[in-house]
């Protein structure tokens, strides 16, 4: 890697292996050896189908010494799905393992994607030689593309370079220091940007011990707290569906290693952000705030004489943050603009860690930058001491339990079913995940039979999360006012309505 | 014994409001993983807890969670039936 960084050790939680920070070295000289050998270059693009394991690190910063761009893809996709990112990005080599289902390395290898085991065999280079080896990335070559919508339609896929990544990584090392990350636990999956860039890479390669782990095990948070003592964690980071599960249920943890926590990726509120702090037995918990353009992490408190609050975010991080009265980028900064003290608004970030932009879409990247600030799509305020508040979001999205499913990207796959005429797809309240899939759908056909081959429709297309959990058949979606299909709109009807029973209707084929 | 089939016709009519709806509940044995066995996915124990608490009245608080107390049919009647004994 650039001479700047430098990897620390590697562990994995549930295995109990680890690599020294020389082990990791070697092996990531061996690796990049053995991309380049298979044809792997600058301005390649490889896909990591495995993630949360010693080889997914190593396999990535060997990728970077390569020169090539790594897309982390989530395995849980279905091979429609990562067929759609593999024709977008057009990946040279796809890295697969036991735990990737093979179906997906067979969709790559159909559209003449190199497709190589992790296990592969590598010739092992000499640690004198480890070090010196060169790395072929240069600042601004893509490092990372991670997909977030798009998934069965348009793939959106954020695009960082090593120069915005860089910026992530320094400005927090300067807002928070370093000293608290000694020995990081990670627990979220690695192919988002909260678990990757900030919960990982961050303290990693300024050489911190990574702990890693299955991501959302409920075994693991059961038992976070002796977890945190066995292995003297000093930071981790997670979403607040996975402190639910800790909170009821883990012990706290006893020693004193831990020094701080953070929680992101979803609302945080004052209540359980109160919960956390009594349970982990410190202070400094904060709410992370930063979404995948802005490298994840770019506002939190840095204080310790806080009141918990909900929607409290914070200082920005290695940013400057504006709320504006429009989200739209044209003369958006004039005066009159900008919102008051307390006033609510659009959020705008400016940040070096800004993406490079969507890959292959500049008028969608052109639509959320303007002279160098990002709109995210979030509501909030800054208050009369400087602290931003997060208020909203205005994003299509649903946010389940910190995973991300685009309520187009259902539409898109049902739209495609042969027999319906209409879909929504919309948020539903959900006691474990914060928020849950539904649909409304208008179909030619009624009967069991269709909604079976529905069924079966999405299981093709879709990962299993993003299936809507609760589905709605009616004979046409309402309109709003302004003559269209609203989401809230829908969600208010379909709560009056009684859900398709599921569980009756897929029993019988089961 | 007619308390501990009430008990489990009961914990199965929770669980058919919370699994995954194409596995088939009726096809699992009572010794299965539920999470493993992919009826329900991790977070949904939180969702057991929560019936546990408000059904047996069982204070997770006080005792904690250990995982394998949840992670069956049969684990969770042995747990509620501990829990009543005590």
């Amino acid at each position: 890697m650039f001479a700047d960084l430098k990897c620390g050790t590697l562990a994995e939680l549930e295995s109990g292996r680890s690599w020294s920070s020389q082990e990791v070295a070697v092996r990531v000289a061996s690796r990049a050896d053995a991309m380049r050998s298979h044809g792997l270059g600058r301005g390649d693009r490889l896909f990591i189908l495995y993630g949360n394991k010693l080889e997914f690190f190593v396999d990535l910063v060997a990728a970077w010494h390569a020169g090539a761009g790594v897309v982390p893809v989530d395995n849980r996709l279905t091979p429609f799905e990562v067929e759609n990112l593999a024709r977008t990005v057009t990946p040279k080599i796809a890295l697969v393992d036991a735990t990737v289902p093979s179906g997906l390395g067979d969709a790559l290898a159909a559209m003449g994607v190199k497709v190589l085991s992790s296990a592969e065999p590598t010739e092992t280079i000499p640690a004198v030689l480890a070090h010196s080896l060169g790395c072929a990335a240069r600042l601004d070559d893509e490092a990372l593309i991670l997909f977030t919508s798009g998934t069965t339609g348009v793939p959106k896929g954020v695009v960082h370079t090593h120069r915005s990544l860089r910026a992530r990584w320094f400005s927090l090392r300067q807002s928070l220091g370093i000293e608290c990350f000694q020995r990081t636990l990670c627990l979220l999956p690695t192919h988002f940007g909260h678990g990757l860039i900030c919960n990982s890479l961050f303290p990693w390669l300024f050489g911190q011990d990574l702990v890693i782990a299955s991501p959302f095990s409920p075994y693991l948070l059961l038992r976070l707290g002796p977890i945190i003592d066995e292995h003297n964690i000093t930071f981790m980071s997670s979403v607040p569906s996975m402190w639910g599960l800790s909170l009821k249920g883990s012990k706290p943890p006893l020693g004193k290693s831990l020094r701080r926590i953070h929680c992101g990726s979803a609302p945080l509120s004052a209540h359980q952000w109160r919960q956390i702090r009594e349970w982990s037995g410190i202070r400094a918990v904060y709410n992370a705030y930063g979404i995948t353009e802005t490298a994840s992490w770019v506002a939190g408190t840095s204080r310790e004489n806080f009141e918990p609050e909900d929607g409290l975010v914070g200082e920005p991080w290695g940013a400057a943050i504006k709320i504006l009265k429009s989200p739209e980028r044209q003369a958006p900064f004039a005066d009159a603009n900008e919102c008051k003290v307390s006033e609510t608004g659009y959020v705008w970030i400016n940040t070096p860690a800004l993406m490079q932009g969507y890959f292959g879409q500049p008028e969608l990247t052109d639509q959320v930058i303007s002279g160098g600030w990002f709109v995210t799509g979030d509501i909030g305020l800054v208050d009369d001491r400087g602290r931003f508040y997060l208020k909203g979001r205005e994003r299509d999205e649903i946010n389940k339990g910190g995973a991300k499913v685009y309520p187009t990207d259902v539409d898109a796959v049902v739209e495609r079913f042969e027999h319906a005429i209409a879909v929504c797809t919309f948020a539903i309240a959900d006691p474990a995940y914060g928020q849950n899939v539904g649909m409304a759908v208008v179909l030619s056909r009624h009967d069991d039979a269709t909604l079976r081959q529905l069924h079966a429709w999405l299981k093709e297309h879709l990962a299993e999360f993003k299936i809507p959990q609760r589905w709605y058949v009616v004979d046409e979606l309402p309109l709003n006012s302004r003559g269209k299909v609203s989401r809230n709109t829908v969600q208010e009807l379909c709560a009056l309505l009684k859900p398709v029973d599921l569980v009756r209707l897929l029993r019988r084929v089961s | 014994m007619a308390e501990r089939e009430r008990q489990r016709l009961e914990l199965i009519e929770f669980l058919r409001t919370i699994q995954r709806p194409d596995y088939p509940l009726d096809g699992i044995d009572e010794e299965s993983s539920l999470v493993e066995s992919g009826l329900i996915d991790s977070l949904a124990l939180l969702q057991i807890v929560t019936y546990l608490e408000q059904s047996y009245h069982i204070d997770f608080n006080e005792r904690g969670i250990d995982p394998e107390d949840l992670r069956s049919v049969n684990s969770i009647l042995e747990l509620i039936a501990r829990d009543s004994a005590s």
